[in-house]
């Protein structure tokens, strides 16, 4: 058990979304030795083989529990567990208790990864993809973000935080449309590439425009208030891991929590939800940004911010990136419909963010 | 003296799987050892035992990757074990835990790039952390600068040691040796008469080989038979494909010439690559610290085209043994210089020769050693000075004028030698001489091999600061080991205004010699040393074997009382 350690495995045609190597799996019943639990069954719910991630679910004689094998560095991963555990224990959020070890832990560690145990939370149901159901994940996520304040990593941990680096993530994207656009020009028989070529300046442009509003912001007086302050970021939340249970919404998968300023996950549900939308919705956006508010009170410092990275070009970024990996494969004329939904849907974002723009004028 | 060397967390010594510090460590080694007792102390792997002892070094290896775990580790080893000096490899955040656990030990340091910056130190630990070391080396005056505008207070304690390379491994492609090599190499990958440009480093955006590749359809209407190598592990990376990899990879796969990309080579073998080509191209666009691979290229005679980015420039002689792009963001840059130097095939060649001198002269691993020996004796001279304070007592030998009391360092070696060994003066001052009273200095007594009075040790002189005449020459010999030339001069000049706290010191003391005694001016303080120590009552000791150490310890102290100067070489 010592020895091996656990590396991303290979999918392919003859591996279902299921399979996890058998080391791993031989490894996931030694690890639960450690736990004074009686083992009935055990289904693997989902996998992440490209990081070399998993999850499984318990019945055991005392009701369901997760197992995790988390993917990360284990100095990383002590970050998200001490995270959850000052949610449970200090904050009493709605998030899964850990089930502890036999000697009193909160993981095991197994094949150079951490593994640990928790309360499978149910029932839980996802919210409704409407309007409603959007304002309950954000007010949900405004109430993480509040309880997550005060957290102290335990000494042993990394400290993960993204409070301090919004100009280098801007910057990265501004040097990547640059990337994107010399891919475009080297692979120029390609479907999409003068698709690409005909707006990539003008993303290119807005995310200037955004790292320049950022570095006259209030952002680098907001970030002095330092990462126990703002708390913590959930980086994945959305319609799955944040359901709705019998007493009120849970929040679930914390593996990847870090400092940030809390605003970023609202930024990503809302630019998400219009995405799905194929517009921006005032409405939505307003009622979203309300909800959230009531649980975690927005500064008009803080809305500033807020404004600035939704006026990124976040969508064209996260879907054109993979540009990189396989242009000749990617270029295609599904990419090319991809693009021209991208700008459709980008062009009713202006309007809205104007009209929103002063809504925190008066908020103190 | 016993030494530890403190590597940093992310990769094992000897340099197994690479790295600039490790080769650094690595390079160093065999020289040190010789003088000192040390123990080099880093992360375990799996391909290396947790403890061993080669050619009298000891290795001792913790589990480290996570700086975190590394420091607990560090911490617990320094605790359990004593050291006269520890050398700290380019962790600042080592030296606090460290100065903790060996309050006694002196700590020196070498900073290999920006580890001073303020988001990978708190400023407060910083400064904590250049208060308590004696030394800091640094690889360039970039590095050096950029902690110098930090923290203008660790200014006198910081000196350049530019790193170095094997020459004896590194070789010219016209060398018996690599001839063969050359052309299986060109041969197995279908580069026989091509024009080889090479690319050897980290495959990221900082290291902008993205510049290069988009260079090259340009080049390649100007120029026939160009061909590109890029070596760098990352390239073929199944799991771990970074997105700026992958863009580099999707750019080269459209290019008109052929690109040969080695992925992983064992650090034994780079040598290889460097003589298959012909032109080596460093595409940096980070302020970088100064990378290896200039002297890897130097040594292997290729012609140089780098970045005027952080400490690189400063080993290009500006179309002597190479070019600078002033703009690197902009491909088209390269494609001037690159053309420039390709177009010229005389001038080619006598930038291979140019650079291969360079690196035969300036950049070989013994220099770099005696630099560092240099450094660790006047970190050994700071604690005694302490030492001096703390045992004021009257000197007993003969030839003490005037009794030592609560003077620096300095200021014993100019009062009490002065009339004794004049031309002897500078190096003295270097290793620290002390009128031996009681009680002995412990520090002293550890070192001292018993009633040792000549001849003097060989291996003192070895290492002694050369006593140079010349007020510029000492400076220049500071970072430039060459006959001086205009144009190293002219660096000279840039050094001296960048060090200048470093390089006041040097004058001062080159000044002081001078009026002492001119005939000084000699390349070799051998003799000169030799001949004005033998027969006064010195000892002058080093290479001090541990064994001896231990065991000689108390009987030295006896002997030595109210006999003899000491001269420690700080060992």
């Amino acid at each position: 058990m010592e020895k091996t350690v656990i590396e991303p495995w290979i999918v392919d045609e003859s591996t279902d979304e299921f399979f996890v190597p058998d080391y791993i799996n031989q490894l996931a019943e030694e690890v639960l030795q450690s736990y004074d639990l009686s083992v009935k069954s055990i289904q693997i719910i989902t996998t992440k083989p490209d990081k070399g991630g998993a999850i499984w679910k318990l019945e055991t004689n005392l009701g369901p529990k997760s197992l995790k094998l988390l993917h990360r560095r284990p100095t990383r991963s002590l970050f998200s567990l001490g995270a959850q555990e000052y949610l449970v224990d200090v904050q009493e959020a709605r998030v899964p208790p850990i089930v502890k070890t036999k000697d009193g832990k909160n993981y095991v560690e197994a094949g150079g990864k951490l593994w640990f145990v928790a309360e499978w939370i149910e029932p839980l149901a996802p919210v409704t993809k409407d309007l409603e159901g959007a304002k309950q994940l954000c007010y949900a996520l405004g109430e993480f973000h509040r309880l997550s304040k005060g957290y102290i990593p335990p000494e042993q941990a990394e400290i993960a935080s993204r409070l301090y680096k919004w100009p280098k993530k801007y910057e990265k994207v501004i040097i990547k449309m640059d990337w994107f656009r010399n891919i475009a020009k080297a692979y120029e028989e390609m479907p999409a590439s003068s698709y690409l070529l005909a707006v990539i300046d003008e993303f290119e442009e807005q995310a200037r425009r955004g790292l320049e509003r950022l570095n006259q912001s209030s952002y680098f007086e907001l970030i002095k208030l330092g990462n126990a302050y703002w708390g913590l970021v959930h980086q994945d939340y959305g319609w799955s891991n944040g359901q709705m249970g019998d007493d009120g919404m849970w929040i679930i998968d914390l593996d990847g929590v870090a400092f940030d300023l809390p605003i970023r996950d609202l930024r990503k549900l809302i630019t998400g939800t219009m995405a799905d939308l194929y517009r921006w919705d005032v409405t939505w956006v307003r009622e979203m940004i309300k909800a959230y508010h009531e649980a975690n009170p927005i500064t008009a410092q803080l809305y500033e911010i807020l404004m600035i990275d939704l006026s990124m070009p976040n969508e064209f970024y996260k879907n054109i990136k993979e540009v990189v990996y396989e242009p000749e494969i990617f270029l295609n004329e599904q990419t090319t419909q991809l693009i021209q939904t991208i700008v459709e849907t980008e062009h009713s974002k202006w309007p809205v963010l104007e009209e929103i723009q002063d809504d925190w004028k008066e908020v103190e | 003296m016993k030494i530890l060397m403190i590597c940093t967390e992310k990769l094992p010594v000897p340099p197994v799987l690479g790295g600039a510090i490790q080769t650094y460590i690595s390079g160093v080694l065999p020289y040190l050892s010789k003088f000192h007792d040390i123990t080099v102390l880093g992360i375990s792997d799996p391909s290396l035992p947790d403890q061993e002892t080669i050619n009298g070094v000891h290795y001792v290896r913790v589990p480290g990757k996570v700086f975190e775990i590394y420091r607990e580790n560090v911490v617990r080893y320094v605790e359990a074990n004593h050291f006269d000096l520890i050398h700290i490899f380019n962790r600042p955040r080592l030296v606090i835990p460290v100065r903790n656990v060996a309050p006694k030990s002196k700590i020196t340091l070498s900073m290999h790039n920006d580890m001073f910056n303020p988001e990978k130190i708190d400023p407060e630990e910083a400064q904590a952390a250049l208060e308590e070391v004696s030394n800091i080396v640094t690889v360039s005056n970039y590095v050096g600068n950029v902690i110098r505008d930090l923290y203008p207070q660790a200014s006198p304690k910081i000196r350049t040691i530019y790193s170095g390379v094997d020459t004896e491994r590194f070789l010219p492609r016209s060398h018996p040796k690599m001839q063969k090599i050359r052309n299986e190499i060109r041969q197995a990958h279908g580069l026989e008469n091509k024009t080889v440009i090479l690319y050897a480093g980290r495959i990221s955006n900082n290291k902008g080989v993205d510049k290069l590749v988009r260079a090259l359809p340009e080049l390649s209407k100007k120029f026939k038979d160009l061909a590109l190598v890029i070596v760098g592990s990352k390239w073929f990376s199944q799991n771990d494909v970074t997105d700026y990899v992958a863009y580099v990879r999707a750019l080269a796969k459209k290019l008109p010439i052929p690109v040969v990309t080695t992925g992983f080579v064992a650090p034994d073998e780079i040598q290889n690559w460097f003589a298959a080509a012909d032109l080596f191209v460093c595409t940096s666009q980070w302020q970088e610290p100064l990378a290896r691979v200039h002297y890897e290229a130097m040594a292997a005679g290729l012609p140089i085209v780098t970045t005027a980015r952080g400490g690189n420039p400063e080993v290009i002689l500006s179309n002597e043994n190479g070019l600078i792009v002033e703009n690197p963001e902009d491909p088209n840059c390269f494609v001037e210089k690159i053309s420039q130097i390709l177009s010229d095939k005389s001038l080619m060649k006598r930038m291979g020769e140019k650079g291969r001198g360079l690196a035969v002269s300036r950049y070989k691993w013994d220099r770099v050693a005696s630099e560092l020996l240099e450094v660790w004796a006047q970190a050994k001279e700071v604690k005694q000075e302490k030492t001096n304070e703390e045992h004021i007592a009257e000197p007993v030998a003969e030839h003490v004028i005037e009794p030592v009391t609560g003077h620096a360092a300095e200021s014993v070696a100019e009062h009490v030698l002065g009339p004794v060994a004049e031309p002897v003066a500078e190096s003295v001052v270097e290793h620290v001489i002390e009128p031996v009273a009681e009680p002995v200095a412990e520090s002293v007594a550890e070192h001292v091999l018993g009633p040792v009075a000549e001849p003097v040790a060989e291996s003192v002189a070895e290492h002694v600061i050369e006593p140079v005449a010349e007020p510029v020459a000492e400076s220049v010999a500071e970072h430039v080991i060459e006959p001086v030339t205009e144009s190293v001069a002219e660096h000279a000049a840039e050094f001296e205004s960048e060090n200048d706290n470093i390089i006041e010191g040097q004058l001062e003391k080159g000044t002081e010699e001078q009026t002492q005694d001119p005939s000084t001016e000699t390349d070799s303080t051998h003799e000169q040393t030799r001949s004005n120590v033998r027969g006064k009552h010195f000892i002058i000791t080093s290479g001090v074997r541990k064994t001896e150490m231990g065991s000689t310890r108390e009987k030295i102290r006896g002997k030595v009382h109210g006999k003899y100067f000491i001269i420690t070489s700080g060992h």
